[in-house]
């Protein structure tokens, strides 16, 4: 009898640095390509528009970059989290807070100027989402309770809040009773590049990574983070506060999102409705594996995931459903996830005794 | 009476890489038998009874129950053979309820009821004498209960050989009673027991016949009527006799260190450590010589200001220091080296740089306050792998691709750094080759002489006798004696360390 | 931590590769086809949902396919399941981009969206079903719901034998507020007893919710329900249960062939010829249309046998009575669940006054409040 075992790869190699991937993104292709032919779809128009629509202009390129600023920043929020093992799944709860305490501080101070109301709408959306991750990460710090199930379950508070407020006492009277709050005002909106809706969130998210970057390389507290998430043990015989450390690192995951919560609705809604994020809170968690927790793989696999997401959602009307969209995409991402797990653990086969 | 025995074990072989853990032994086990497998940690008695219970192979050999040659792929044949094992952490399923754990599984539940599970388990326990309320929870019952759960549980399930794995260290003293008594009734009823144990009054006080391993081998088998505890152990420790080779201090100074009665609670809220009394002095080494389990973690890391001492008093030169953490410590001269290497002392996925800090990262030496310097790490770095010999391809490679050997002289090398008074070293030379070892130990014997203060834990007899210069017996969480290295003998040593009293006129 | 920078850097770059090369090679294809349906008459539409739901957007596509029947020189593109953030305003960019002449979405959020796209494309037609706000190109549309509504609440009124009457609703907005008003006025124009229990499902599309709600009005011991739902799952919880079920959007029978009685149904086909007509010859004109039963934009789908003659005789009348307008539902004496007269007799409340509705009238059961 032969039973396959998957042993963690000892060494890291460059062979399986690199082929790994490129085999695992030209599968991806082939098999997906397949898919469509079969399903009576021409695969290389397919693919051919999807590119034009995540790259074919310069209007594109703005619109991907409008979608992957959401998930840059609120996978930089879960990827400080993730290095020091805490799984804040929490992200979407937390966008949703910052979103909602920088729509607070719009609404309320609309006449102040941009210079003063949008950092008072950032630090908003910081503190709503910071709260949101302090929770989580005190329970977790002080009391062991599983942050994974307490930042999933705030996630359900936050978005039902939201929509309480957006429904009731928020809710524009010239709305004639649809869900929105009333527009900000325009000292509200954050500055975009020329006429497209690339706004100042690209320059913030970059900003955030490289902090990141010489924060965890090079940083005393960076240096803690890496200790922790490593060994609690190592990191209670180095004499760090492990649990103060949790707390903190959880607040500013959870900030980080808050702000992207304060961009979506500063930079592109313009006020405060229901759906002002499709999930980014739990795709940032891909990008942010795919991307190993680097900053500056974030922001290079944010652009690409927001690619792959336009481009797919765009094919629609050559004629592909949907559903076969999301099927496309579900597979692309499946091979490079898989091509990811081959690269960390090689597979072996194992002949067993016989009886 | 000629009776045919339950197990057979013939020429049993088996080796894992760099040890043979079992080398040709041969083991019966008589029905109406309590046999107990004595030895120290490591002689193979736990690699022996985890083939019986089909968790491991052998490399060679084979095993007869009721004299039908078996082949156990898995533990599910094993127990379908009439094996079963009791491990030191019960396998019970804990919101379950005692008669859910003990007939769920077995195969005939499916037609029962809560009510009947319950009368059933009732039923059946009493046959052996148990006496169990069948509807309490798991998680309700103490350590002690959970093992009879666990003795039913394998019995229901048909069981005739029950392998039981240092059963007592989990229970208190009336426990282990009870416990004893439940065995011999087993065997009264024709059920062979085979107890796996360090513990010397055990066996003599249940056992009716013993086989003493030691490196692998069986070393004696014999009715229990027909030894005494003294020969127990030095079947257990016997080796040719070994002089102190460590050239004598150059000074021994005044007390650095000192705890007096000394208690500390373990992780399980017992006392792992009580009324201990120890001091180390300048320019020597302490060794601790002891079974591994007997407090000797929760004592290292209550010197280190992990754990905090329930009473006494741990002081260094004279000023008493209950109320430092780790970091205070440290400054004041107490370095540590961790047992668990690759999980507290160096952290296995960075680097050399990053470990070299990992003390002292937050001094002014490295940091101004933000960031780290990492220039002046890598001097120290340099510095460090000359002056300590340590091989390694590249700085900036994460340590576990490191040996052994190398880890251990880094993690010293860490430690020594500080100038510390005191160096607390636990099994530095666990695991590693000859060579290795001796190079650790000359670095540790050269601190020494130095004038530092040595505390070492061991588990080797060879190397306590060839390093130290006083030698603290540690059983029970308490130093059973202190004793001058070139005064004692391997065979005092080895009975203090089993919690035998040992009657010699010139100790 | 140069490993993981190093490699991440090095799989966007693969996957760029990648993509441009299979990118390119269909490259030729594309711009073929592009050309090919240049003359058409182009018509997009934006889905806030999925055609396969069988409710909302399932009704909308039944329009657009209706379309394309009609007008053969018209062609149609769809974006299903457009999010109404960020997203809303690239897919109806794109639509404009492909080169529609008219671009249709079909649910309240997009209006801030369209209304940025409809400045830059003042060529464009912007259809935005349910919207607040009309631009030069942009008219909003919507049908008068609540007519089929009121005659779908005779129905449920003449068929329930407890007087108990349950209705799952999506959201506490006007339109949906409007629609519980306007069927139990009808429930209790022919049975005065009845009254209608209000469970909000807080979700537009959500078959399990729905299904939920349905269930704890089933529990509450209610035996007819209503929807104000986009997916069938009501009606199935009202065929499991044995109990009679009012649809919504479209003719929902086949889902629940023994429960469901009838429902108020939306044929938007009529009205997307006629605004299409009208771009084609350029006599369209912006507007906010609110058409009733007489366009035929809202209809009752047809009802079951089970239903007395006599009550399908009364239903037509009323219905005809509409259809001539000569009576609407919103006519007085209106009472609010308080009690206190709302809507004069003889008075009929203003459309302003229908679209801002955040009351319930008397008979409902519940709280207009989620």
């Amino acid at each position: 009898m032969i039973k396959a075992k998957m042993i963690k790869r000892q060494h890291e190699s460059l062979l399986v640095d690199i082929g790994v991937p490129i085999f695992s993104i030209l599968l991806a292709f082939i098999v997906s390509g397949l898919f469509l032919y079969f399903s009576g779809y021409d695969p290389g128009e397919t693919f051919s528009r999807m590119l034009k629509g995540a790259f074919g202009s310069s209007y594109a390129v703005s619109e991907t970059i409008v979608k992957a600023i959401p998930l840059m920043l609120a996978g930089l929020a879960v990827s400080l989290a993730f290095r020091m093992k805490l799984w804040n799944i929490g992200a979407e709860g937390q966008l949703y807070m910052g979103a909602f305490a920088a729509s607070w501080v719009a609404l309320s101070f609309g006449d102040l100027s941009s210079w003063v109301l949008l950092p008072l709408m950032f630090l908003a959306g910081f503190i709503g989402g910071a709260v949101w991750g302090f929770i989580p990460g005190a329970l977790r710090g002080y009391w062991q309770v599983n942050e994974t199930i307490t930042t999933l379950m705030l996630n359900y508070i936050a978005i039902s809040w939201v929509s309480y407020l957006v429904f009731g006492p928020w809710k524009d009277p010239a709305s004639k009773g649809f869900p929105l709050t009333p527009r900000f005002t325009l000292s509200g909106y954050l500055p975009s590049f020329g006429d497209s809706r690339v706004h100042m969130g690209l320059l913030v998210a970059v900003v955030i990574a490289v902090l990141f970057y010489l924060v965890l390389r090079y940083s005393r507290w960076g240096y803690e983070i890496k200790v922790i998430g490593e060994s609690q043990n190592a990191a209670r015989y180095a004499g760090m506060n492990v649990a103060r450390n949790m707390v903190l690192v959880m607040l500013i995951s959870g900030g980080i999102a808050g702000i992207t919560g304060m961009i979506e609705v500063s930079g592109i809604t313009h006020r405060l409705q229901q759906d002002i994020s499709p999930g980014y809170g739990f795709t940032a968690v891909i990008v942010a594996w795919l991307a190993r927790l680097h900053p500056f793989s974030i922001i290079v696999v944010a652009f690409l995931f927001g690619a792959l997401l336009v481009g797919g959602f765009g094919i629609q009307t050559f004629g592909i459903p949907y559903s076969i969209v999301l099927m496309l995409e579900g597979s692309i991402l499946f091979f490079l996830l898989a091509g990811e797990f081959l690269r960390r653990y090689k597979i072996i086969l194992v002949r067993k005794e016989e009886q | 009476m000629k009776r045919l025995p339950v197990i057979e074990m013939d020429g049993i072989t088996k080796s894992f890489p760099g040890v043979v853990a079992n080398k040709n032994i041969h083991f019966r086990v008589y029905p109406g038998e309590i046999h107990a497998l004595l030895g120290e940690n490591g002689a193979g008695k736990s690699t022996l009874m985890s083939i019986l219970a089909g968790l491991y192979r052998p490399d060679s050999g084979f095993i007869k129950v009721k004299g039908e040659k078996l082949e156990f792929s898995s533990p599910r044949k094993a127990l379908s053979a009439g094996i079963g094992m009791i491990y030191q952490h019960f396998r019970l399923v804990n919101n379950f309820t005692v008669a859910e754990n003990v007939i769920l599984g077995a195969g005939k539940s499916l037609k029962m009821n809560k009510k009947q599970m319950e009368k059933e388990t009732l039923k059946f326990a009493s046959q052996f004498g148990f006496d169990i309320n069948p509807s309490a929870r798991i998680y309700q019952l103490s350590l002690g209960e959970q093992q009879k759960v666990e003795i039913i549980k394998m019995l229901y399930r048909g069981c005739d050989i029950l392998i039981m794995d240092e059963p007592t260290t989990v229970l208190t003293p009336h426990e282990v009673n009870d416990l004893f008594n439940t065995l011999r009734v087993m065997a009264s009823q024709g059920k062979a027991v085979v107890l796996i144990t360090h513990k010397l009054h055990e066996v003599m006080e249940v056992a009716d016949y013993v086989t003493v391993l030691r490196h692998g081998e069986v070393v004696g088998s014999t009715p229990i009527a027909e030894v005494d505890e003294t020969m127990l152990a030095k079947m257990m420790v016997a080796k040719e006799v070994i002089f102190n080779e460590a050239s004598h201090p150059l000074l021994k100074g005044d007390s650095i260190l000192e705890l007096c009665n000394a208690s500390i609670f373990g992780d399980q809220g017992h006392l792992a450590v009580q009324d201990l009394n120890l001091d180390i002095k300048s320019g020597e080494i302490v060794a601790i010589a002891g079974v591994a389990g007997n407090g000797q973690r929760e004592l290292i890391e209550a010197i280190a200001g992990l754990r905090k001492l329930h009473t006494g008093t741990i002081s260094l030169d004279g000023k008493v220091i209950n109320d430092l953490n780790i970091r205070q410590r440290l400054n004041l001269g107490i370095s540590v080296v961790p047992e668990d290497r690759m999980g507290m002392g160096l952290v296995p996925n960075l680097d050399l740089l990053d470990n070299i800090i990992l003390r002292t990262y937050y001094l002014e030496k490295y940091s101004d306050g933000i960031f780290i310097d990492y220039k002046s790490v890598r001097k120290l770095a340099e510095e460090m792998v000359e002056d300590y010999n340590i091989y390694l391809s590249d700085l900036n490679h994460p340590v576990n691709y490191m040996s052994g050997g190398n880890l251990q002289k880094l993690l010293i090398a860490r430690e020594l750094s500080q100038k510390p008074r005191v160096l607390v070293a636990a099994y530095p030379s666990r695991g590693l080759d000859i060579a290795a070892a001796e190079s650790v130990y000359n670095i540790l014997l050269q601190e020494r002489d130095k004038g530092t203060g040595i505390l070492l834990i061991l588990e080797d007899l060879e190397d306590i006798f060839r390093y130290a210069d006083r030698v603290a017996v540690m059983y029970a969480g308490g130093i059973q004696k202190i004793l001058d290295a070139d005064k004692t003998n391997i065979d005092e040593i080895g009975a203090l360390m089993l919690g035998v009293e040992y009657v010699r006129k010139t100790s | 931590m140069k490993k993981f920078k190093k490699f991440g850097i090095l799989l966007l770059v693969i996957m760029f590769a990648v993509t441009m090369v299979v990118g390119c090679g269909g490259q030729k294809a594309a711009d073929d086809s592009d050309k090919q349906t240049a003359e058409k008459f182009k018509v997009g539409f934006i889905y806030i949902g999925t055609p396969g739901d069988a409710g909302w957007t399932f009704a909308h596509d039944q329009g657009r396919k209706y379309l394309e029947e009609q007008i053969p020189e018209v062609e149609t593109v769809a974006l299903e399941s457009v999010p109404e953030g960020a997203d809303s305003e690239r897919s109806i960019e794109q639509l404009a981009q492909e080169g529609c002449n008219v671009i249709i979405a079909n649910s309240f959020g997009y209006g801030d969206a369209m209304l940025e796209v409809a400045k830059k494309y003042p060529d464009i037609v912007f259809l935005h079903c349910s919207g607040l706000s009309t631009a030069d190109n942009v008219s909003t549309f919507f049908g008068r719901i609540y007519q089929a509504r009121y005659l779908s609440g005779m129905v449920a009124g003449a068929m329930t034998k407890n007087n108990n009457i349950g209705y799952a609703a999506a959201y506490p907005i006007p339109e949906v507020i409007r629609g519980i008003n306007a069927f139990t006025l009808g429930v209790q124009a022919v049975n005065p007893d009845a009254t209608v229990k209000v469970v909000w499902s807080n979700t537009w599309v959500d078959p399990t919710l729905e299904k939920q709600a349905a269930q704890s009005l089933i529990n509450a011991g209610c035996d007819v329900l209503a929807q104000h739902a986009d997916t069938p799952a009501v009606q199935q919880a009202a065929e499991e249960a044995g109990i009679y079920s009012v649809g919504y959007n479209s003719d929902m029978r086949s889902f629940a062939p023994n429960a469901n009685l009838t429902g108020p149904v939306w044929n938007w086909g009529p009205y997307y010829v006629r605004a299409i007509k009208g771009a084609m010859d350029g006599t369209w004109k912006s507007e906010s249309y609110w058409g009733g039963l007489e366009d035929g934009i809202v209809d009752l789908a047809p009802i079951s046998d089970k239903v007395p003659a006599d009550i399908v005789a009364k239903v037509e009348a009323k219905k005809n009575e509409m259809i001539a307008k000569t009576w609407d539902v919103f006519t007085g004496p209106i009472y609010d669940q308080d009690g206190t007269l709302k809507v004069q007799e003889g008075q009929q409340m203003t459309d302003d006054e229908k679209l801002s509705l955040d009351w319930f009238v008397k008979g409902v059961e519940g709280s207009p409040k989620s």
